[in-house]
């Protein structure tokens, strides 16, 4: 069985914000919540970087283990969703995660959390796949339809990669010979766990 | 003619645009200040010396600094957030370690009271009684009993709910009391601030260490004595009830209202790592102070005979008085405190020991 990983490229990513379009427009994200982001470090200045960022399906995933209701659970494929029945909108795994990708829609006065929401892996929540009610609460279902993530089949440059992490791992190990440098795997170890404990980490790259 | 004029004007607007453009790209360029300019200048030689090596950019991608998205929101700029799982470790931490605590000390409470049972009066009660609690102080301290109560069940249930309840009621139920919790808490939050803030204004005076506390003290207020003979000398409060006073009331109750605020407003873009402290602050000060309530709420109800009807009716009855807080029935039989009001009706229910 696949395991499921985000992959961003910075040596390609050119900050067009495509990836985060994308994800709005396949979703039907709402006003105030963005499920993917681009972050750019030393902005302007030569040597600049851009990286794609959301929810990296984390494999000792610090939001499933601090939610009060444990309302996460986790597919075969290694993705971690979430029930918006159960969330009770406490905040909790907003500070648990590392990536900041949990994002709370306003309910109320005061800044009164709503339902949770973050990047699916385009992979829906425990409702039937692709019925109305999973569409309206988490988005398409693109896994149950046999694609890939929104954003990643989206990236013009193919710097954003989503899929089968030992894939991403070949594709990634051959960009880098090819072009002798770029070894940065932005966030796998945060995500994924120490290199030796990690599968199909990609050889010789560094790891942030 | 008309045209010259046109393409002048059109030479200038131009000119003014580009020297704007100028301008303003001077502004934004790191080179209007030093240190970046210097970090510009440094990154420019590195790619040139090294341009395979893009190490600085890369120190930064934990560093937990701001760097530059165009998406708006709280912290979207920070790419990675390490404090998170400090947090998440320390509560499991605190948790266990504090929840045992709370477990043991009830256990440790039930083991008292078989072995001391109720501590009863020695002389037969007078029937006359002292006015011990106005009904403005006694509503002030129900006031903030009750919601403290309340945030503590309410609070307990969002910290152990999940590996206590969860199990045993099933997800659909726990998550609908959860979210009950969650809004009781939250709310109520601010009743207990307001109560409590007039609780210390009107209790405080009473509470000021005096010397003879100390005795009390040294003997742990006759409590480890089974007999009851033991005696301290103890005013309108006791050295135990002063401590519960400056500790509880005090101290932890104000470090929950002050770090609960913080939890409840989300809206003035605290950042994750002041709300991820603020958290573990709360939940130190919350489980503390609940395992001190519980001894407090002990001796106010089973623990003592008499202490409930204080609370209660706002009466006590003289032998009450005199034998738990002989200084401060000194003074009242003296006339150096006022008796306070009579009660309009007998207040102390009949044939039972006050
Ligand atoms: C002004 C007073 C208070 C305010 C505004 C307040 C607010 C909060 C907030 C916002 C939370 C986070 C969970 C949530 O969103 O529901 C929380 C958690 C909690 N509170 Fe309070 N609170 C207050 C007083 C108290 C008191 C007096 C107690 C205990 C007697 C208490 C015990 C707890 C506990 C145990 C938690 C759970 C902590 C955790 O599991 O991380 N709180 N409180
Ligand atoms: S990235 Fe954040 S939200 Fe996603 S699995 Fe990891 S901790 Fe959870
Ligand atoms: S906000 Fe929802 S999903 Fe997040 S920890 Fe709280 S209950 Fe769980």
């Amino acid at each position: 069985m696949a395991r499921m990983k985000f992959l961003c490229d910075a040596e390609r990513c050119i900050e067009c914000n495509g990836c985060v379009t994308a994800c709005k427009q396949e979703h039907d994200i709402p006003w105030g919540v963005n499920r993917r982001r681009v972050v750019t470090i030393n902005d302007g200045v030569p040597g600049e970087r851009s990286i794609s960022v959301a929810c990296m399906h984390c494999s000792d995933a610090p939001c499933m283990a601090v939610c009060p209701v444990d309302c996460f659970y986790k597919t075969e494929e290694g993705v971690v969703l979430h029930d918006k029945d159960l969330c009770i909108g406490c905040g909790y795994c907003f500070y648990a995660c590392p990536f900041g990708a949990p994002q709370f829609p306003q309910a109320g006065a005061f800044g009164v959390r709503g339902k949770m929401d973050k990047c699916t892996f385009c992979a829906g929540g425990p409702e039937a796949n692709n019925t109305a009610d999973e569409y309206k609460k988490y988005g398409r279902n693109r896994l149950a339809e046999g694609k890939l993530p929104a954003c990643a089949e989206m990236c013009a440059t193919k710097a954003l990669l989503g899929g089968d992490g030992d894939v991403l791992a070949d594709i990634y190990r051959e960009r880098v010979t090819k072009r002798g440098k770029g070894a940065d795997v932005w966030g796998w170890g945060t995500a994924y766990g120490p290199p030796g404990q990690q599968p199909a980490a990609p050889a010789g790259g560094a790891k942030s | 003619m008309a045209s010259l004029t046109l393409k002048r004007a059109a030479g200038a607007w131009l000119a003014a645009l580009v020297l704007g453009l100028a301008a303003s790209a001077q502004a934004q360029s790191p080179a209007a200040n030093p240190p970046e300019a210097d970090f510009a200048k440094q990154q420019q030689a590195q790619q040139q010396s090294q341009p395979l090596n893009n190490q600085p950019v890369w120190k930064e991608v934990r560093s937990g600094q701001a760097q530059t998205s165009t998406v708006r929101g709280r912290e979207t700029n920070v790419l990675i957030q390490s404090q998170g799982q400090t947090w998440r470790a320390a509560r499991v931490t605190v948790s266990t370690a504090l929840g045992g605590l709370i477990a043991a000390l009830v256990l440790v409470l039930f083991g008292y009271y078989f072995w001391r049972g109720s501590i009863e009066l020695h002389g037969a009660p007078t029937g006359r009684v002292i006015e011990r609690f106005s009904p403005a102080k006694r509503i002030a301290h129900w006031s903030m009993g009750l919601t403290f109560v309340a945030l503590g069940v309410t609070g307990l249930i969002l910290t152990f709910g999940k590996s206590l309840l969860l199990p045993i009621i099933g997800y659909t139920l726990f998550s609908w009391l959860a979210t009950l919790a969650k809004n009781v808490h939250n709310f109520t939050g601010p009743v207990f601030s307001v109560a409590l803030l007039i609780f210390i204004f009107m209790y405080a005076k009473d509470n000021l260490p005096k010397a003879y506390d100390l005795q009390w003290m040294a003997k742990f207020g006759g409590m480890l004595d089974r007999s009851g003979n033991t005696h301290v000398p103890s005013g309108k409060f006791n050295a135990g009830e002063k401590g519960l006073f400056w500790s509880l009331v005090v101290v932890v109750s104000l470090v929950l209202v002050v770090t609960g605020y913080i939890l409840n407003f989300p809206n003035f873009d605290q950042t994750r790592e002041t709300m991820q402290l603020a958290n573990i602050v709360h939940l130190v000060a919350a489980l503390l102070g609940i395992a001190m309530a519980c001894l407090h709420i002990y001796m106010g109800t089973v623990g003592m005979k008499g202490a409930l009807d204080a609370m209660r009716y706002g009466y006590v009855d003289e032998t009450w008085a005199k034998e738990h807080h002989g200084l401060w029935y000194d003074d009242v039989m003296s006339g150096k405190v006022p008796r306070g009001t009579e009660p309009a009706a007998p207040t102390l229910p009949q044939g039972r020991p006050a």
